[in-house]
């Protein structure tokens, strides 16, 4: 498991919906503030990228030092974006995948307005599952 | 053949162009060389590449040099193989002659000899010296060049050409030149060809022992040199790329320790695109090249290809990728290098690129996309070099000008520290400036946030300086760190140097800055054993990088706060326009954000401000709320300074309402007292203020308040308030704009009164006044506090209060009240069925039917009668009865009464002064409801305040209970005169009568004795509704009594009858209202009917007699004067007369329709009538018809005389017939 692994779900108003932090180290106080930058200056690479390619999983867009941004791209450009410090590209691929699986689930809801912030305690324990399982 | 290398780059130096070597057989040269030396460079040029393709080269240059030029002549058969590309690329033999024979055995044996090298690209130029005027020279000029083409051309390869000097032909230099092209070409074919080979070989070889990367380079670079020769920059820069694979190759080869290189002073400045930096001899290692000095060397030919290509972006790109890599390079040997070298390299290189792709302008000149990631790439290399930059000045104590925001923090906290083998010591020297960095250090204070906030400090550094400076000393383990925070352990955790180099106010940090003041200046003695102290540290870093910066712009740029100042700000700004030009609008702003920190810091609140805005806008926007709430409170800070107040007060708003989860409670209720403080007292001018998000409000759940046309209500509304503590609103209002009709401006409805909303949910009523029929949404919350007017347009969801994403779309509006279209809300009217009794007190029924409306209520009705009395009333629906009190006109409508239909009773009494009439068998009578007619106005006030007034006029009809009609029966001989009475029951009762009788009017008396009244036994009679029954009474003529008696008496018969009536009101009966409500009801209630009769005497003997004489047989004409005649005709003498006459005079008076008739004589006048029997008199007036047809003449009366006196003919009108004018030419008629 990743030590540092921050997840962000951006919907497609750049707006963030959905943040957990699924890393197993303990959290710096600052770190969260510091990720969400980092996340949130990688949304320019994934414009110029997310238009290239027909893949959903555009891999690691960015790199931070050591940290490394993987970013999945569903066909509704809501974006996932995962900060993580390790190299399990296929852990995080399935990651992506499974979780995207979830968010469909959550957009199928007829309550839950498409764009706003998901709040379903299910979704998150979910996610959090899924991050142990595969980072 | 590595000794070559320092020829090598002598002969590189020395020729930059192709040679074409010229033999000039006959001395022509000097002649001809200034024509030939015009041609160059070539203008077009085909050549093949590597690959054999032909690829176009314009500008070819080129020099010619004679074959006996020394250039030529010096040089080793060796040298010429290996450095061959500097040897001619085609021979231009000159030659002339005039002479056949000359030719033959001169010229050509030598020709041969000079064209027998296989290897030399030839051609032979004939120049012909013969004047165009000599026919003979030209002649034997043409023989003889005819004679060379035969001998040297062949018939693949045309290898002759001619050249007049006294003006050569168009042509020629065209052929010249594609001669020359042809020997080039050729030339260099085989050249590479030749060069291929030579790698090849020496590739093959390349894993042996005896493998040489000198040697290859040579041969690699001498093709790539001549290929750059040739202009072919493209082929160049492959061979560079391929030399730089295989270097790459074979330098990190196992088993081979080389030199890196770098030590050298100066090597820090990143020579990345200076080529000559150093010579190629200085940097050989062995067989190869120092691995620092060498890759630069080639990535500066590359760059210098690609410049020459014009393709500056691939510079920058390749560039950035190299810079990366080789700070990859430079940190596996960072312990050989001197201190930080590796930074100071990364931010020259940077420096040096960003230069030398700066100057051009490249609009326009590629694919936007290009461009995008060209200025992306630009961004990255300042933003690279901006970190390297800030590392450096944090290492010298410049750290607390950093701005310790999110993305210098990314930046600096994960890049590793310099690892330099041992970390430089203090020099002995410099104790007084540790005592100034010191200083500096205890001087700073600590930046307190806007507001209050307390945010532990984002970190810069990727672990403790002090920690890390000391551990690499050589002298000191791990172990010993305790001792440097005095056994501290709270101040070894991450922020610790921050606190101790910032916090020196706190008590914890006075205890150290004691130790350090009561420590001499004898302890700074650069001793090993102990451990730098941070001051120590800065200076110690200064004073290595000082040694270590050759470039004397960069140190001076580190040498000061300022310097260090104004460069952070250049590259920040650099990386910010690069990046906005790229598109990448979140680096860019991010960095504005940056710029804003500097400004902020010097006071340049208006730039910081802008640059701030822009942040906190791009946060804003995309709902990034953590980050903005690190912004914000900057902003907010700014604006204040600047006197901002709307500006200030919006940003508090939007601090307010950011995720509770971002500020603390305490925090949150700064910002409201700072929004209380300047509403309140501050401000002295309105400020208008939206605070959408902070107050939203929504129409309560459920369906929306209805209410009818012109009512009023009470509207409650939910209001949530994001404030942390409870506020007070001065005033509100809020708007209600109609869903259907736009151009109706909305409605405010406002609360003058202090509203206290509680943070969270709060419902408030309003009253709403009546409004136009429509449905209401609700519009914009408006409020005043103090000197604040605030406005909120949002709606809340309802809901829990972290509405903030609900914000970002639009709620569909829901009508909160909606006001129907006016109807009937009541309907009154009458419940009579027939006519009522007149004169006698009746109930008159008035239905109140309320349509879906309550009248519960302060109900009044209110009535007022056009002709009648009213007591006191009843109210009585189908199920209840109760008796009400009439006050003024006007009842009170009883609760219970509110929402059913239900009937008042008034008693009304409708008043006819009149006698009723009755009418004769002469006289029929004529019937007129109108008489009887009476109006009820009704008036009901009803609604929730009197506000909904029903006013209706009910009409009643009242009648007699009888019509009485009389008629003579029979005329007896002796005088008595049978009177029948018929009486019609006018109501739909039964009517009893108990007596009836009559009293006459003059002249009549009763037959007998009797009262006038019929038998006893008749009585009492029944009428039955609506039928008839008839009363006979036997009266005779009475004498006539005195003229001056008769006014007194009475003129008419006046009939009596007491009568009773019977019957329900369901029945449609109305019997009088009992008036004091005690009376039985078998009690007898008599009423008495008076109706007058008119008997008249019969007419026996008239005593004058009228006639109307004929009129002239031609007719009456409009216009047409005619005489109309009289004749008056007494009938009886004067004894018999009771006429007044005056000496037998009688008064006449014609009358007329003035609109008819024209009266010319005299209308009125005295007519002498003899008094005797049978005198009569002709009247005659002269009048003029107006208007054609029948119409009534004038008519003749004698106002002295009784009617019944006058015996007319004709009797009554009549009519006569008037022609319409005779036609007159004065009129115009159509033919």
């Amino acid at each position: 498991m990743a030590t540092t692994a921050c997840f962000i779900i951006v919907s497609r108003n750049d707006i963030p919906i959905y943040e957990t932090d699924a890393g197993s180290a303990t959290k710096r106080e600052d770190a969260s503030q510091m990720h969400q930058f980092i996340l949130h200056a990688a949304l320019d690479i994934v414009q110029d990228l997310a238009w290239t390619t027909s893949a959903m999983y555009l891999k690691a867009i960015d790199r931070f030092n050591d940290m490394v941004v993987s970013v999945y791209v569903t066909a509704g450009h809501t974006r996932f974006m995962l900060l993580h410090d390790s190299r399990n590209d296929d852990g995080i691929k399935s990651f992506f995948q499974e979780v995207h699986e979830l968010y469909i689930k959550i957009l199928l809801n007829p309550l839950y307005l498409p764009g706003s912030r998901i709040t379903s305690s299910h979704f998150d324990t979910k996610v959090r599952a899924l991050a142990r399982k595969y980072l | 053949m590595a000794n070559y290398l320092a020829q090598f780059q002598t002969i590189k130096n020395s020729c930059d162009h192709i040679v074409i070597a010229v033999e000039d057989v006959s001395d022509l040269w000097p002649n001809i060389k200034s024509g030939f030396e015009e041609r160059v460079p070539i203008k077009r040029a085909s050549l093949n590449n590597k690959t054999r393709n032909p690829v176009l080269v314009e500008n070819f240059p080129c020099e010619f040099i004679l074959t006996t030029d020394s250039r030529l002549r010096s040089r080793f058969p060796q040298e010429q193989s290996l450095f061959w590309f500097r040897e001619p690329y085609a021979t231009i033999v000159l030659v002339t002659c005039e002479d056949l024979d000359e030719f033959k055995t001169i010229l050509k044996p030598r020709l041969k000899l000079i064209v027998q090298n296989d290897e030399k690209e030839w051609f032979i130029v004939f120049v012909s010296r013969a004047h165009p005027s000599n026919d003979n020279a030209v002649k034997m000029a043409k023989k003889v060049y005819a004679k060379l083409e035969v001998d040297f051309s062949t018939k693949r390869r045309e290898r002759c050409c001619k050249y007049d000097i006294h003006g050569p032909e168009a042509n020629f230099w065209d052929d010249l030149e594609s001669k020359i092209m042809e020997c080039v070409r050729n030339t260099l074919d085989r050249r590479v060809q030749f060069y291929e080979d030579e790698i090849r070989k020496l590739t093959e070889q390349r894993f042996m022992p005896v493998w040489n990367f000198c040697n290859f380079f040579i041969l690699k670079e001498s093709l790539a040199f001549m290929f750059e020769m040739a202009h072919l920059y493209e082929d160049a820069l492959r061979e560079y790329d391929e030399l730089e694979l295989c270097y790459l190759e074979t330098v990190n080869m196992p088993g081979k320790q080389r030199e890196f290189g770098g030590v050298d002073h100066g090597d820090d400045w990143a020579a990345l695109l200076n080529h000559e930096n150093k010579p190629l001899t200085q940097i050989v290692q062995d067989d190869s090249f120092r691995e620092f000095e060498f890759r630069q060397y080639l990535f500066a030919y590359q760059s210098k290809l690609l410049f020459k290509l014009n393709r500056p972006f691939e510079v920058a790109s390749r560039g950035h990728s190299f810079i990366i890599g080789f700070s990859k390079a430079l940190t596996l040997h960072e312990n050989m290098l001197p201190f930080c070298m590796r930074e100071v390299w990364v931010i020259t290189a940077c420096l040096a690129l960003i230069n030398a792709t700066a100057s051009p302008n490249y609009d326009g000149l590629v694919a936007t996309d290009i461009e995008k990631e060209f200025y992306r790439l630009k961004g990255d290399l300042y933003s690279l070099c901006r970190v390297k930059f800030m590392r450096l000045a944090y290492l010298i104590g410049y750290g607390a000008d950093i701005e310790k925001s999110p993305v210098n923090s990314a930046l600096l906290s994960m890049l590793t520290w310099p690892k330099p083998p041992v970390w430089p010591s203090v020099p002995l020297d410099a104790s007084p400036e540790v005592l100034e960095k010191e200083k500096v250090i205890l001087q700073a204070t600590p930046k307190i946030k806007h507001f209050g906030i307390q945010r532990k400090p984002l970190p810069l550094e990727p672990s403790v300086l002090l920690r890390e400076a000391n551990r690499r000393r050589a002298s000191l383990s791990a172990g010993n760190v305790f001792e440097v925070f005095d056994g501290r352990p709270a101040l070894i955790d991450g922020s610790a140097s921050d606190a101790s180099s910032r916090t020196p106010l706190s008590k914890k940090m006075n205890v150290i800055s004691m130790s350090r003041t009561n420590s001499s200046p004898g302890t700074f003695d650069g001793s090993v054993d102990r451990p730098m102290r941070l001051a120590e540290i800065y200076v110690a870093a200064e004073h290595a990088l000082k040694h270590t910066i050759s470039d004397a712009d960069l140190w001076k740029a580190l040498s000061s706060v300022e310097e260090f100042e104004q460069k952070y700000l250049e590259l920040t700004k650099g990386a910010a326009d690069n990046y906005h030009h790229s598109w990448w609008k979140r680096h860019g702003v991010v960095l504005d954000g940056e710029i804003a920190a500097v400004c902020f810091r010097h006071g340049n609140f208006d730039l910081a401000a802008k640059s701030y805005e822009k942040v906190c806008a791009l946060y804003a926007g995309e709902g990034w709320q953590e980050l903005l709430a690190d912004v914000l409170p900057n902003l907010a800070e700014c604006q204040k300074m600047l006197n901002d107040q709307a500006g200030y007060l919006a940003s508090c708003v939007r601090l307010l309402s950011l995720d509770k989860g971002l500020f603390s409670t305490k925090e949150r209720q700064a910002f409201q007292a700072e929004v209380l403080r300047l509403a309140r007292s501050e401000m002295k001018d309105p400020v208008p203020l939206d605070v959408s998000s902070l107050i939203t409000f929504s129409g309560n759940p459920g369906p929306p308040l209805e209410l009818c046309d012109g009512d009023p209500g009470i509207l409650s509304v939910t209001v949530w308030s994001g404030f942390p503590d409870d506020i007070t609103l001065d005033s509100l209002s809020l708007t209600l704009t109609a869903t259907f009709n736009a151009d109706e401006g909305a409605k405010a409805l406002r609360s003058s009164t202090a509203t206290i909303l509680k943070p969270g949910r709060n419902t408030i009523t309003l009253a709403l006044p009546p409004q136009r029929p429509g449905s209401y949404v609700l519009g914009v919350l408006t409020g005043q506090i103090g000197q604040l007017r605030f406005r909120s347009h949002s709606f809340s969801k309802g809901g829990p209060a972290d509405s903030d994403d609900f914000m970002s779309y639009e709620k569909p509006t829901r009508p909160i009240l909606k006001v129907f279209k006016p109807r009937p809300l009541v309907d009154l009217a009458a419940a009579i069925s027939s006519a009522l009794l007149i004169n006698e007190t009746q109930w008159v029924g008035v239905i109140v039917r309320p349509i879906d409306y309550s009248l519960k209520g302060a109900s009044s009705a209110e009535m007022t009668n056009s002709n009648g009395t009213q007591k006191d009333c009843s109210l009585a629906s189908i199920k209840e009865f109760q008796q009400l009190k009439l006050d003024n006109g006007r009842i009170e409508f009883p609760a219970w009464a509110s929402d059913t239909d239900s009937v008042i009773w008034i008693p009304v009494r409708a008043i006819s002064d009149r006698l009723p009439r009755g009418s004769s068998s002469v006289t029929p009578q004529k019937q007129s409801n109108l008489d009887g007619m009476r109006t009820i106005a009704l008036k009901l006030e009803f609604g929730v305040s009197h506000n909904q007034i029903f006013e209706r006029t009910v009409a009643v009809h009242f009648t007699d209970p009888f019509h009485v009609s009389t008629r003579v029966a029979d005329k007896c001989n002796d005088g008595t005169l049978l009177l029948q009475v018929i009486l019609h029951s006018q109501v739909k009762a039964t009517l009893t009568i108990y007596d009836a009788w009559l009293e006459l009017q003059d002249g009549f008396i009763h037959t007998g004795q009797g009262t006038g009244r019929p038998t006893s036994s008749f009585f009492p009679l029944m009428i039955s509704p609506t039928s008839r029954a008839g009363i006979m009474f036997s009266i005779r003529l009475g004498k006539v009594i005195d003229k001056d008696e008769v006014e007194a008496l009475q003129a008419e018969s006046i009939l009596n009858i007491r009568y009773g009536i019977y019957g329900e009101r369901t029945n449609g009966a109305h019997p009088p209202v009992a008036m004091d409500g005690i009376e039985t009801e078998d009690a007898r209630q008599d009423l008495l009917f008076k109706s007058a009769i008119v008997l008249q005497r019969p007419v026996l003997d008239p005593c004058l007699a009228v006639g109307f004489l004929p009129l002239p047989s031609t007719g009456l004409r409009v216009g047409q004067l005619i005489t109309m005649q009289w004749r008056v005709e007494r009938l009886k003498g004067p004894e018999d007369n009771g006429i007044s006459e005056h000496n037998g005079e009688v008064l006449y008076e014609v009358s007329a329709n003035s609109e008819n008739w024209m009266l010319a004589g005299r209308k009125r006048g005295h007519a002498t009538l003899s008094t005797i029997q049978g005198s009569r008199i002709v009247i005659s007036v002269l009048c003029v018809p107006l208007v054609a047809g029948y119409v009534r003449p004038p008519q003749l009366g004698l106002p002295n005389v009784e009617e019944s006196n006058i015996s007319c003919n004709p009797p009554g009108p009549h009519l006569v017939c008037v022609m319409p004018p005779a036609l007159s030419s004065s009129f115009c008629i159509p033919p």
